[in-house]
């Protein structure tokens, strides 16, 4: 029996004047979580409204929980929770009207956990969507998606203007979410600690293009800092797969994509460390070197 | 109409519910002042006016244009709904508001008219012919809040339409076939009025259905 | 019961190595006894707010190590295996063995100066 994916995109395009998102493909099976990482500008957010059906792709395909996006979104929408950073509440209503609205349009709404998540995040029912600051809004937001406990998750920098605190709060809410194996999330964020340390499958982009979508555990596998000090006149040996390399007279560091023993064989007693790398270094590294090969 | 559309249109009501109150007492309260005649007259019709172009502007540009620029266009769209049904709920959510607070405009209107001594019944038509114009006038503005990408193309639009006010007092207000019967005691219903209420009415019915053709088939909503 | 296992954010080592460590720990200590159902992937996913991929490699390479018995679609269990405690602490005894052997031959020490500063260090040790 074949599960429907989650989210579904094929070679996905669209141009805007000063910028093209090109050739997107991705998949999210249910019981994942997906974390979107790239520099400002780099297109999550235009690939995350692509997903919400908000905008339409120039050229691809694009399937929702098995909807075909954006023609059928109404109905997708409804097991979909989406809060971005930059979301409002509507103004003119309180919190509290915002919850009974989404329960009244839901019938998911659980009241017990919504209740309960007011008062973990901090938030009051009669506070008017006015009166809160930022963070206060992106938590509202979550809470309106998060107590309908919606199959899919798409949260576009969720973390952004939270506290620590509020933040390990967050992220133990969605990690909770992921105790249903049928459910998902994808989320985008600059904070790469967060990705690193809750994404099951990391996708890399960077001004337009997907860099990199693979499970972290084989990023963070395959992906080294060698430190080198080479003898006096002994030239650097051919190396396989070096995506990265800083001299400073005899000592060199090299990064790599696909680590393997046969580097550190043909490098010897040259080789002074390795480096793991975290998701930050390996970010920086991968876009480093895809933006040399692609000026 | 699905239920979600249903509920934005009700929130649409709810959201404006201070609009729609304020707006509604004071042209009320402005008609009344212009009971009394004379001076009184012509600060009460004023206000009345004014009451009534200005709410327009305000739902025009909170409703739609601040919604795209508070942000809260994301949560909204993010409801289970299509495009289609986001401007359906927009459209009629915002008309079923400007329409209470004219209902009570236009009726008060009425009332002062046939009721005031001192103010003559044979302003009735063309009261209901400024009536109805600025209802037309609302929806005009409303279809191009929703056509319109920029706040810049909105806020043009409403100042030709409210321009469009004061030429049609100038120029409807001075049909001779109009104006020869204001002052009289019986209201006279000729064929000019009805050609004006017609050419009212027409343009009121295609600033509604505009953008159910037009910004409902769009695909890009951000 | 799983509240306990700490992942640090500083420490170098994969995330999970380190669960893997705390999990082999509570089994030498005997917390966990043989036979004992571990917690299910997703929820211990859930408690540690860690990845469930990280999870799952984790109990996957103590499967392979035989620290822990995986019956499909029951659960995993702490390996029935007589001395598995035993076992793994005679390992963690090696491995600090070995990293003190090392530094003792980069130190120039001999077997008999090691085996003396063993002695006292277990005198100190209360």
């Amino acid at each position: 029996m074949t599960v429907t994916k989650h989210i579904e995109m094929r070679g996905v395009s669209k141009a805007y004047r000063f910028f093209t998102l090109q050739d997107i493909s991705l998949d999210l099976e249910p019981g994942q979580v997906m974390g979107f990482v790239g520099p400002n500008g780099a297109g999550k957010s235009t690939t995350i409204r692509l997903a919400m059906g908000l905008i339409a792709p120039d050229i691809g395909e694009i399937r929702v929980l098995g909807c075909r996006m954006p023609e059928n979104q109404a109905f997708a929408k409804r097991d979909v929770g989406y809060v971005s950073a930059d979301m409002r509440l509507m103004p003119n209503a309180t919190v509290g009207w915002h919850m009974n609205f989404a329960a009244s349009i839901y019938p998911g709404w659980d009241a017990d956990y919504a209740a309960t998540l007011v008062k973990r995040f901090n938030l009051r029912p009669e506070q008017g969507a006015r009166s809160l600051s930022q963070g206060e809004h992106i938590k509202a937001a979550l809470l309106l998606a998060l107590a309908r406990r919606p199959r899919l998750l798409i949260l576009d920098e969720p973390t952004t203007g939270l506290d620590p605190v509020a933040r390990h709060e967050m992220l133990t809410e969605f990690m909770d979410v992921l105790r249903d194996e049928n459910r998902s999330i994808l989320f985008s964020s600059h904070n790469t600690v967060d990705v690193e340390r809750i994404s099951d499958r990391i996708t890399f982009l960077d001004r337009g293009r997907m860099v990199a979508s693979s499970d972290k555990e084989g990023f963070l596998d395959r992906w080294r800092r060698i430190d080198v000090q080479l003898p006096q006149g002994a030239a650097l040996p051919e190396l396989p797969h070096i995506v990265g390399r800083a001299s400073d007279g005899h000592f060199h560091t090299l990064t790599t994509d696909q680590f393997s023993e046969l580097q550190l064989a043909r490098l010897g007693n040259a080789v002074r460390n390795v480096h793991r790398m975290n998701l930050e270094e390996i970010f920086v590294a991968n876009v480093m070197h895809h933006r040399e090969s692609r000026p | 109409m699905s239920v979600v559309t249903r509920k934005l249109i009700a929130k649409e009501l709810y959201v404006n519910r201070w609009f729609i109150g304020g707006g509604s007492v004071t042209a009320a309260a402005s008609v009344a002042l212009a009971a009394a005649g004379g001076g009184a007259f012509n600060i009460g019709a004023l206000t009345w006016l004014t009451t009534v172009i200005a709410f327009g502007v305000m739902l025009g540009i909170y409703g739609v244009v601040n919604e795209r620029k508070e942000q809260s266009l994301q949560f909204v769209l993010s409801l289970p709904i299509s495009i289609a049904d986001y401007v359906r709920a927009k459209l009629f959510g915002l008309l079923l508001a400007f329409l209470i607070m004219w209902v009570a405009a236009t009726a008060s209107a009425v009332l002062v008219v046939l009721l005031a001594a001192k103010v003559p019944d044979g302003l009735l038509p063309y009261v209901l012919l400024l009536c109805f114009f600025m209802l037309a006038n609302f929806c005009v503005v409303l279809c191009g809040a929703l056509h319109a990408r920029s706040e810049a193309l909105v806020t043009g639009t409403i100042i030709v339409t409210n321009m469009g006010v004061s030429v049609f007092m100038f120029t409807v207000g001075l049909f001779p076939s109009l104006r020869e019967h204001m002052f009289g005691a019986t209201p006279v219903w000729n064929t000019t009025f009805f050609n004006v209420l017609i050419v009212e009415l027409i343009v009121l019915v295609i600033a509604v259905v505009l953008p159910l053709v037009t910004v409902s088939r769009r695909r890009d909503f951000l | 019961m799983y509240s306990g296992i700490y992942i640090s954010q500083t420490d170098a080592r994969p995330m999970y190595l380190q669960i893997m460590e705390q999990i082999r720990a509570r089994i030498a200590a005997r917390d966990w006894p043989a036979g004992k159902e571990l917690p299910s992937i997703r929820a211990l996913a859930a408690a540690l707010n860690v990845s469930v991929i990280t999870i799952k490699r984790a109990y996957l390479d103590l499967e392979t190590e035989g620290v822990i018995v995986t019956r499909h679609g029951k659960g995993s269990f702490v390996a029935d295996v007589n001395g598995l405690a035993g076992e793994l602490q005679d390992q963690k005894l090696d491995e600090h063995l070995s990293g003190a052997a090392a530094i003792a031959k980069q130190m120039g020490l001999s077997a008999e100066e090691l085996a003396a500063r063993l002695r006292r260090a277990m005198k100190e040790t209360k």
